[in-house]
């Protein structure tokens, strides 16, 4: 046998288990398929609103408080009814979602990149480590709503308060998780062994604190990304959010709260899509934990 | 000449801080006043029973944990003075080789930047040949080239922790302290490992500070021991005097302890008997009185000092008296032993021939 043939037996002998990656098992879960399939529908919808809005969503028409077409009443110019003042249901659900997307995706971000560096921080300089917590702990004790009511009589009302409001209501949870988490790292021998090579503290913290603590991070905010559009939400829906005409899925569902009895449909469909819009991404983040998190793995 | 890495007086304390105000209310003394020297291509072995100190010893020596007191000295530079940003360059000449292969490797590193790393750090490669040092490296530890691309998880334990070696290898360290690198690996794979590291010894010339609590290894690996407990070096010889002449009683019961399958042998030798003393409240005087045979009341108050007695250090009273007569040198080794050597013998030959 030549050596070549030897080196190839070799190498196919000590070839890793094939393991399929991560997305393709999420994939295989029947409900994390389909809550991705429709999460990725409304991410779509709420992105190619200007596109696909039969009607522009700030323009009032004739027919105030048109009922769906499935109702008896209903007809294809508006699919989804029209609501107190006339104006496209189907359109302004596609706005609103895109207003209530952003708040959350954009406070979660911020919130959660704060969040996380004070925790791993905490974690990799014990010496911060009662300081960040206590302030953390200071943080924790403000209720989410009332942190947005106090920045609304400060700033006024509009979405960018509700995003400060929910970013720092993000920041406490996401600092405590990363940093048990970060704290558990840190106890592994690769990190005195980066030491023992002489790594500087960014490099530490970066390559090697940081790239073993993400993917859990990730899996925790994803699942936080639900609750976070039910608060938005639910800040608009007290006035605090976007001011109107603009659309916002929490503020149309007050609106429509005056017509409940007559025509329920104003404030029923935009409370489902919150509903499902929760619903999915909650789904979606059980599913990524089960899939990325080693310790559940069969 | 004086030797290559010298440690005089090396102590580690580990205060104990309680309630609130985080008040210190006690002292755990890890290691204390530990002093002794490696040469160049000389292998220390450190011994003891677990909680001993040794691997605070091995880590205080490389300041991965801060020394209370003492000095140590490398290549005539006082590492325990340098600032941080010397000694992170310092780090270059002293590495460490870790006990759980499993733990010690950055699990979303690949082999290739797991080794290229401590290599563009000390500017030992530039980013043009870094891949060629790192495959260079590779087969300097027995693994190929195609290794390079892989994660820690995909390796067995032995190879994982070939990746280790290559990694303390990497920066042609003076002096890498090896904290049990073997007693992790199942004995065929010991066996490689140990006679890697003999290997590239005999090649480089690098002073081991050898952690071990496997007598077989180290008789295998050392040219001295010293003997640990309760953070104090309590006998340190030549490997071979040591095993042939224990002349401290906790190096005889250690040697006796080693375990034999045979079961008609059990009861010949005489282990320690008891618990480790808890290092934050440690026994006046010697600190093995309370477990020692020969123990008398001079060495309930008088603790003896580390002093030459023939070509050994040892601290015990009696150590000039006790071995005529209560030495049951090992004439023998035991059986397991013997096949433990002949294990790592064989392997041996098979490597080189």
């Amino acid at each position: 046998m030549t050596a070549a043939t030897e080196q190839t037996e070799a190498q196919v002998l000590d070839a890793p288990m094939p393991v399929q990656p991560w997305w393709q098992r999420l994939l295989r879960d029947p409900a994390a398929l389909a809550a991705a399939l429709v999460f990725l529908a409304i991410v779509l919808c709420a992105l190619a609103a200007p596109l696909i809005s039969p009607h522009d969503p700030f323009a009032s028409s004739r027919a105030v408080m048109q009922p769906p077409v499935w109702a008896e009443a209903g007809n294809w110019t508006h699919p989804l009814g029209t609501d107190g003042q006339g104006r496209d249901m189907l359109s302004r659900l596609f706005y609103g979602t895109r207003l209530t997307l952003i708040i959350g995706v954009v406070s979660v971000a911020v919130g959660g990149m704060l969040g996380s560096l004070l925790g791993l921080l905490a974690a990799f300089k014990p010496g911060l480590d009662p300081w960040v917590m206590r302030l953390v702990d200071v943080m924790l004790s403000f209720p989410a709503i009332l942190l947005g009511l106090a920045l609304v009589a400060v700033l006024g009302p509009g979405a960018g308060p509700v995003i400060v409001a929910l970013a720092i209501a993000t920041i406490p949870d996401c600092a405590r998780i990363a940093r048990s988490i970060a704290v558990s790292v840190m106890k592994q021998e690769y990190i005195e062994a980066g030491r023992a090579l002489g790594l500087s503290d960014m490099a530490l913290f970066t390559r090697y604190l940081l790239r073993n603590c993400i993917s859990s991070i990730m899996i925790f905010i994803s699942l936080r990304f639900g609750q976070i559009i039910l608060i938005g939400a639910a800040l608009s829906f007290l006035g605090l959010g976007a001011r109107p005409p603009t659309a916002e899925l929490g503020m149309m569902a007050a609106q429509g709260r005056d017509f409940l009895l007559f025509a329920p449909h104003i404030a029923v469909i935009p409370s489902v899509l919150i509903f499902v819009i929760v619903l999915s991404a909650n789904i979606l983040g059980d599913a990524l934990r089960d899939v990325l998190d080693p310790r559940l793995r069969s | 000449m004086s030797a290559m890495l010298q440690v005089e007086g090396l102590t580690k304390h580990f205060p104990i801080r309680r309630g609130v105000l985080r008040r210190v209310a006690g002292t755990v003394q890890a290691v204390n006043d530990v002093s002794f020297t490696v040469g160049e291509g000389e292998t220390l072995a450190v011994v003891g029973e677990s909680g001993c100190g040794k691997s605070t010893i091995g880590r205080a020596l490389l300041r991965l944990l801060e020394p209370t007191a003492g000095r140590v000295t490398l290549d005539g530079t006082t590492v325990t003075d340098l600032a941080p940003d010397a000694m992170r360059a310092m780090r270059r000449k002293m590495q460490i080789i870790f006990q759980d292969p499993f733990g010690s490797l950055n699990p979303r590193m690949t082999v290739a930047e797991t080794l290229a790393e401590p290599l563009l750090l000390h500017e030992l490669a530039t980013p043009g040949d870094v891949q060629d040092k790192v495959g260079a490296l590779l087969s300097t530890c027995g693994l190929q080239p195609w290794h390079a691309g892989r994660f820690p998880h995909e390796f067995s334990g032995g190879q994982r922790q070939r990746v280790g070696i290559a990694r303390a290898l990497a920066t042609r360290p003076r002096l890498i302290v090896c904290d049990e690198p073997v007693s992790a690996l199942d004995v065929s794979v010991q066996a490689q490992i140990v006679n890697l590291l003999k290997d590239l010894q005999a090649e480089f010339g690098i002073g081991y500070v050898f952690i071990s609590h496997d007598l077989a290894v180290v008789r295998h690996m050392a040219d001295r021991v010293a003997v640990v407990y309760l953070g104090r070096i309590v006998e340190e010889a030549r490997a071979d005097a040591l095993f042939a002449h224990p002349r401290h009683p906790y190096t005889r019961s250690l040697i006796a302890a080693a375990p034999r399958p045979d079961p008609t042998q059990r009861n010949v030798s005489a282990p320690v008997e008891g618990d480790l003393p808890s290092a934050l409240n440690p026994p006046s005087g010697c600190a093995f009185h309370p477990r020692c045979p020969l123990a008398q009341d001079r060495c309930r108050t008088e603790r003896p000092a580390l002093r030459q007695v023939g070509t050994s250090r040892v601290a015990c009273h009696f150590a000039e008296t006790s071995e005529a007569g209560d030495s049951r040198p090992e004439a023998a080794p035991s059986e397991a032993l013997r096949r433990r050597l002949a294990i790592l013998d064989a392997a041996r030959a098979k490597e080189t021939a």
